[in-house]
């Protein structure tokens, strides 16, 4: 059983990044508009946007049924526990019990699979098309995070997402090469999965009319823009949180906690930075071409395990 | 009108028809130097149409119905073929169809491009073209009253809204596919152009087998509205109306379909006014559709900086014309306003600084890594399916076939202006974009020539009168391709009948052979590349699958077509 302590830090950074994420999807927007030369929505916009959805009334198509209705509670309940267990201000998982790569792998999926099956269960074509489009996703996308997370975890010695950090944080690993392939695979694994252009293909606006989201409306809509949003930061953690830990906490004193928040803002502002220059200056890929490019995570990946397995 | 007969082209082709139909030829009458117009008897007519079709390399421009009772007691036809063999001209094909019957054989099964025209021609009039293979409605709404045909001149005042038939949607989508396919409605309102048409997608997965579409949900009733209501100048301003980023054309093409009808000869200064802003509104439409279509691929970077740039091509006309877009400058012999030295400069300027943006925007356009990946052999338009169905435009250009209005028949100050022509081979999204990006710099060279070369003088001619039941064409290159009026002048100040064709009415039906075999995703993009214009068509739907010579491809065909994808049956 984890402390009062402990259990605190989980659930006050879950609330914490749970608030932080309409900030993050607002800072894209904004720097969207400025790459856009347009004046655009300022940063507290998608705050006004959930605010406004969850006064609205909500539309659910004649054949949808349970799961379409639960879906944005679970997906919201999964991305807090994965927030609940990463180590986003100090290096170890304040939830150590389901801090490791495999409950991490597993819950990654089940938000996926709620996302798609929803979709089909709208009866939307589009909503359909968008659903097989995130299963598809996930078969390109999973190895690459799989096998990324297993040469972290060979390299730190354990599955513990705090023994991974704490591991990348002293370079004692062995290995400077792998540890330097699994950063990089998880930089693309985590842009990928943060489903933004060129690899938005689920929800592509143009041609999907958003996938999945395309039936909800309301408190339900409100809830999964949230969602996308906490996704995003979600993602972004798992990568700065373990894999650039630096300013992280090795204590978890106050002062030590508030210096690691600091960071951690930094660092999420440059993720979300580069991650916009790059959304904003290509076109999306066409869907079945994707899996070319994201080969070249795999790879990557690969790399990571010849150069651990030698020891480089 | 008497048109020397010496300064006469396309006589080549009325002997050509003379001499293989010698019995059918009834009259042949010349409008201008370059119009004619042949009356063959009804039986004749398909193979008059096939033969200067596909045997002198003519391309359907439009079918005009009219109700010429009050004339001569019968209904009449026109097939408009544009002639681009070695004489370039209009010969237009004429039969009378007796209101008795109602009949005449249809075009259809010879030559595919009739086939909307027909189906139009039938919703409109009534009249039966005995064969057409696609009697659905076209224009019509389908709760429309069957018996109520709007054009005819005893059919019903223009005001009239009859009650509707029926609740539901009887329109029946046409899919080739056997083997199961699912529906993707796209529609009725556009999901990126945000424009009313109703799409149906059947697809396999993510690849689509075929494609169907309704239009018409907008459609005005223009043509009615100038023949019962509005003087001869009025329609000026209507045309203008028919599309928001094309009007010009439109009203240039109306104007000078009534001034060849009457022989007026427009002032040179005002023939390169009207070149000027037919440039201006190419610039501005160009611009939108490369905007466009950096933003149906996911890239609206791209889209924002040419929104941003395509403001000031409506700078230019709100400096030339006093309105944002291009409107209101047109009357019969000429134009309202002249263009004043100081405007001639800020032109000048205004060009200037297009020309160094869109360079710039282009280069960042086409070096964008995916962007050349989502466009090239996306969309094809085989050229022979192009030759079937006379698509216009860079769609047609796109495809390899060189056809442009200003080139093949020059009108306003065209005749002695060096216009390039940019053909591709590639038949892709990408040939049709990469051609509307030359032409582009091509309009702001014409823009150029013209400011040097304008010459003085009046810019309106006035005090010719009207000689009731002329007829005559007027055309102009619009940015998505050939535009087309046909007008016949009454006896009480009023068209007679008028016949506006807009670009993408000709565009439309072969739309469907591009989205074949493309996924779902590239749909939208697909669609954008003919830079489609829905409510100045305002009129797709879908032509049966067939052959020049009319056999039917048998479904198994389609079937094993639509499997293997090899051995196209069109060709």
């Amino acid at each position: 059983m984890p402390g009062f302590g402990q259990l605190a830090l989980a659930i006050g950074q879950a609330a914490a990044l749970l608030l932080l994420a309409p900030l993050a999807s607002g800072f894209c927007r904004v720097l969207r508009a400025k790459i856009h030369t347009r004046t655009g929505p300022g940063f507290l916009q998608d705050y006004r946007d959930i605010l406004k959805l969850l006064k609205r009334q909500e539309v659910v198509p004649k054949g949808a049924g349970i799961i379409f209705r639960a879906m944005p509670f679970i997906l919201m309940a999964t991305l807090l526990l994965i927030a609940m267990a990463l180590p986003v201000l100090t290096l170890a998982s304040p939830l150590d019990a389901i801090g490791n790569v495999f409950t991490f792998i597993c819950l990654l999926g089940l938000v996926r699979f709620f996302f798609s099956l929803s979709g089909i269960d709208s009866g939307n074509t589009f909503a359909g098309i968008g659903a097989s489009r995130e299963a598809t996703m996930g078969a390109l996308m999973e190895p690459v995070i799989l096998l990324a997370l297993f040469v972290a975890a060979l390299l730190a010695g354990s599955t513990s997402l705090g023994q991974i950090s704490t591991s990348f944080r002293s370079l004692s690993g062995g290995s400077i090469a792998a540890e330097i392939a699994v950063l990089f695979a998880v930089a693309f694994a985590v842009f990928v999965e943060m489903g933004k252009v060129p690899y938005d293909m689920a929800e592509a606006e143009q041609e999907l009319q958003d996938g999945p989201l395309t039936e909800y409306s309301g408190p339900g809509l409100a809830l999964l823009k949230w969602c996308v949003g906490l996704r995003q930061v979600v993602m972004a953690t798992i990568l700065i949180g373990v894999f650039l830990p630096y300013g992280a906490a090795a204590s978890a004193s106050f002062e030590t906690l508030l210096w690691a928040a600091l960071a951690f803002v930094a660092k999420l502002v440059c993720v979300f930075l580069i991650v916009g220059v790059i959304e904003n200056s290509v076109a999306r890929n066409r869907f079945f071409l994707t899996s070319r490019s994201t080969w070249a995570g795999f790879g990557i990946a690969t790399l990571a395990l010849v150069f651990y397995l030698v020891g480089l | 009108m008497s048109v020397s007969t010496e300064s006469r082209r396309g006589t080549g082709y009325v002997a050509a028809l003379r001499q293989k139909l010698p019995s059918s030829v009834l009259d042949e009458s010349w409008q201008t130097a370059e119009q004619a117009t042949i009356t063959v008897t009804r039986e004749a007519l398909p193979e008059a149409v096939e033969t200067l079709y596909y045997g002198h390399n003519g391309w359907m421009s439009v079918v005009v119905g009219s109700d010429e009772r009050l004339l001569n007691g019968h209904f009449a036809v026109y097939y408009v073929l544009s002639m681009e063999g070695s004489e370039k001209s209009y010969v237009v094909v004429r039969a009378l169809v007796p209101p008795d019957t109602m009949e005449f054989p249809s075009v259809t099964p010879k030559v595919p491009a009739a086939v909307w025209g027909e189906r139009e021609v039938r919703d409109m009039f009534g009249l039966r073209p005995v064969g057409l293979p696609d009697e659905r409605r076209l224009v019509l709404p389908d709760d429309w009253p069957d018996d109520l045909y709007p054009l005819r001149k005893d059919a019903m005042d223009y005001r009239l809204r009859p009650e509707v038939t029926t609740e539901t949607e009887t329109y029946k989508f046409i899919n080739a596919a056997k083997s199961e396919t699912t529906v993707v409605p796209l529609g009725p309102l556009h999901i990126t152009s945000d424009e009313p048409g109703h799409f149906r997608l059947f697809v396999d997965g993510e690849d689509i087998i075929d494609a169907d579409y309704r239009l018409f949900y907008v459609h005005r009733g223009m043509e009615k509205l100038a023949e019962t209501r509005m003087g001869y100048n009025d329609v000026t301003f209507l045309a203008d109306r028919i599309c928001g980023i094309c009007g010009f054309t439109h009203s240039v093409a109306y104007a000078s379909s009534v001034e060849n009808a009457l022989g007026i000869n427009v002032p040179p200064r005002a023939a390169t006014i009207r070149t000027i802003l037919l440039e201006v509104e190419r610039l501005h439409s160009h611009l939108l559709n490369l905007g466009l279509a950096c933003h149906f691929v996911g890239f609206d970077t791209g889209f924002m900086h040419f929104f941003r740039v395509r403001e000031k091509s409506m700078e230019l006309a709100e400096l030339l014309t006093g309105s944002r877009k291009t409107y209101a400058l047109n009357l019969i012999g000429g134009v309202r306003r002249d263009i004043l030295a100081e405007q001639n400069l800020r032109t000048r300027q205004l060009i200037g600084e297009l020309r160094g943006e869109v360079t710039r925007l282009l280069d960042i356009l086409l070096s964008t890594p995916n962007m050349r990946q989502r466009l090239e052999g996306i969309g094809r338009l085989e050229k022979q399916v192009a030759r079937d169905y006379s698509p216009v435009g860079p769609t047609v250009r796109g495809s390899g076939h060189h056809r442009d209005v200003r080139i093949d028949h020059p009108y306003a100050g065209y005749g002695s202006i060096p216009v390039g022509q940019h053909v591709m081979d590639g038949c892709d999204v990408l040939s049709r974009t990469l051609i509307r990006s030359q032409e582009f710099f091509d309009s702001i060279t014409i823009i150029e020539h013209c400011l040097d070369n304008a010459p003085p003088g009046p810019v309106l001619v006035e005090g010719f009168t009207y000689t009731p039941h002329r007829f005559a064409l007027g055309y102009t290159e619009a940015p998505r391709g050939e535009d087309i009026h046909w007008s016949m002048l009454g006896d009480n100040q009023k068209l007679y009948r008028w016949r506006c064709r807009a670009a993408s009415y000709n565009n439309w039906p072969s739309l469907r052979y591009m989205l074949r075999g493309n996924t779902v995703s590239d749909a939208p993009i697909i669609v954008a590349s003919i830079d489609p214009c829905y409510s100045c068509t305002d009129r797709v739907t879908v032509v049966d699958v067939r052959k020049r010579d009319a056999t039917v491809i048998p479904y198994k065909e389609m079937e094993r077509y639509c499997r293997e994808r090899t051995n196209s049956p069109l060709k």
